[in-house]
């Protein structure tokens, strides 16, 4: 008759392969999109993520089928336009970020968590680094995928054919792409200067969602009144404007514009604030590590 | 460059920090073998900052410091490959299961992923919480929290880990389990620097001590110097007095502790003296043993002299 034997390994030192700084700032970002995402944490950590992803993602879906289904029928549906997509997927980065940024920084603070991080072969830059990476990598993604969808479906009704139609319009991707770039620029830094003064993500998700929305109306009424210059304060509608420039579209008219400035300008202002914004996080952290 | 053997995990010299106007670390100079070493103080006595800087968190306003080897002066980044932290507040994420979190703070520490996750395994069992690594660490009691606190810190397989208050706030049994796993840590070939104010916890785990009053060091050197057989503790039957004035003849100090005498002299003749004194007064012995010196007494002691 077989017996169980409990056998005792001990302690078992690694003597394996170190990866030092490099694998620490690669566990860094893959925590961050952990994180972000809320992957491997309770259900309602993973609620607002899924809910504003597929809020994002499944308008482009639909339009695709509807076309496909359209075209069956010898039908053709107009699809929403890149720039015109930018619309929702726009509104739904800047809560996604407001919610994120919040989630990426205040925890580690609270919780003190910081002092795992201090111990080990990382610097508050490479920290920081890390997590703005993975708040990027997800944002960007949702802002981009939707329009890689759109992009497919149009080549796959393409009356052209799928593969001319890639060829010839494949230029889309990459002005996108850039869109993307410029809207995470618009609002991920200042959101995390936001979380890096605060002490409850939704308190910092709340003031800066009231700080970037407020400053579109109350910019727009000083421009009315003749206050132009305040016109560059009008955050939300910045990136907006780099975007149909980008695009080369004019999907509203947007309070930098109407203030007389050119888009170039907007980007000043988006460059001007995210390294002001780094700067105030780059700041408060090293304060609390 | 710090004058070391290699084998010495810590060599500082002149070490000097302030916050501001208060001086908080005040010329230490320590050379400190392998080991586990304890490390004591009141509060304010600038342990937890003299733990930080070896970290390399906090930059000294001078001197030098050594840690297993690496001058701290060319970087800390190589040396927290190497050493844990186990701070005394909170360091946990309620929101990850302790599987999760001890697989992270072992990649952050350097290691691949793969030996990370296996690591966390292996030292939440070594720890006691492999029963509890898919809880959430929210969930976790005070104990549980600390042991996990201690697995982050080990996790990565440091040579060197750094404990600061390890039994705060733990109960009786939790107090016992935690100097349990910190007497282990030798076993497993990791070094300790254990700070406390609770001496006999020091005591009951440490082979070398460090006491820190006011920023600057009171002693360093083995616990087994602190027992001397140049004290002898003494009860009689019959007249205590008169055994005091028979040993003072003899050329021994002589202190009452309580219903004993304290006898010091020099040379290990403490106990001839003590069994001569009775003989001379006339009295019997009802208990004679050496007087092993506390921490506490030395503290106090050096304490004393300092102030």
């Amino acid at each position: 008759m077989a017996e169980g034997v409990v056998f005792d390994l001990g302690y078992r030192p690694h003597e394996g392969e170190r990866l030092g700084r490099s694998g620490a700032r690669r566990a860094l970002y893959k925590d961050g999109l952990r994180r972000v995402l809320g992957l491997r944490r309770k259900m309602r950590r993973k609620v607002f993520p899924l809910v504003l992803m597929a809020v994002s993602i499944l308008p482009a879906l639909f339009f695709v089928a509807l076309s496909v289904v359209a075209g069956e029928f010898d039908q053709t549906v107009d699809f929403f336009d890149h720039p015109q997509y930018f619309d929702l997927t726009g509104s739904m980065a800047l809560i996604f970020i407001a919610l994120a940024a919040g989630e990426l920084l205040i925890p580690d603070r609270v919780h003190g968590t910081l002092q795992v991080y201090a111990s080990r072969p990382l610097t508050t830059v490479d920290y920081l680094i890390g997590r703005g990476a993975a708040l990027a990598t997800v944002v960007i993604s949702f802002l981009w995928f939707p329009h890689l969808v759109l992009f497919l479906g149009r080549a796959w009704v393409s009356s052209e054919g799928f593969g001319s139609y890639v060829t010839s319009e494949a230029g889309v991707l990459l002005t996108t792409l850039a869109a993307s770039v410029v809207y995470f620029a618009a609002f991920a830094p200042l959101a995390f200067a936001v979380a890096s003064v605060s002490k409850r993500a939704a308190l910092a998700a709340g003031v800066f969602l009231g700080v970037i929305t407020i400053s579109g109306p109350t910019s727009a009424s000083l421009v009315d009144a003749g206050f132009p210059s305040l016109g560059l304060f009008a955050f939300q509608h910045h990136p907006g404007y780099v975007k149909d420039w980008i695009l080369d579209s004019s999907t509203h008219s947007w309070i930098p514009e109407r203030a007389g400035y050119d888009p170039i300008l907007s980007v000043v202002v988006i460059v001007t604030v995210a390294v002001a914004s780094w700067l105030v996080v780059l700041f408060r952290q090293r304060r609390i590590t | 460059m710090i004058p070391s053997p290699a084998s010495d995990i810590l060599a500082i010299s002149g070490l000097r920090f302030a916050y501001g106007d208060i001086v908080a670390i005040d010329g230490v100079d320590l050379v400190v073998p392998p080991g586990r070493i304890g490390l004591v103080g009141a509060n304010g006595a600038g342990k937890t900052t003299l733990l930080k800087i070896l970290l390399g968190v906090r930059p000294p306003a001078a001197g030098t410091i050594s840690v297993l080897g690496h001058d701290l002066g060319h970087g800390a980044i190589e040396v927290r490959s190497r050493v844990g932290w186990m701070p005394e507040g909170e360091c946990l994420p309620p929101d990850q299961t302790a599987a999760d979190f001890l697989g992270y703070a072992a990649e952050l520490g350097g290691l691949p992923p793969r030996a990370a996750r296996q690591r966390a395994s292996d030292v939440l069992g070594l720890v006691g919480l492999h029963e509890e690594r898919f809880r959430f660490i929210g969930e976790f009691s005070t104990g549980m929290k600390q042991r996990a606190k201690l697995a982050q810190a080990i996790v990565h397989d440091p040579e060197l880990v750094l404990l600061d208050e390890p039994t705060a706030g733990l109960d009786p049994e939790g107090r016992e389990e935690m100097l349990d796993l910190v007497t282990r840590l030798e076993d497993f070939g990791i070094n300790a620097v254990i700070s406390s104010h609770v001496l006999t916890d020091i005591e009951r785990t440490c082979d070398w001590v460090i006491m820190l009053d006011g920023g600057k060091v009171l002693r360093s050197g083995p616990l087994s110097d602190l027992s001397t057989m140049d004290e002898a503790e003494l009860e009689v039957i019959g007249d205590l007095e008169a055994v005091a004035a028979a040993a003072r003849r003899l050329g021994a100090e002589v202190r009452v502790h309580g219903v004993a005498l304290v006898i010091s002299q020099t040379g290990g003749a403490a106990f001839d003296t003590a069994r001569d004194a009775v003989i001379a007064a006339d009295a019997a012995i009802r208990r004679l043993g050496p007087r092993r010196t506390t921490l506490e007494d030395v503290f106090l002691e050096a304490g004393a002299v300092d102030g």
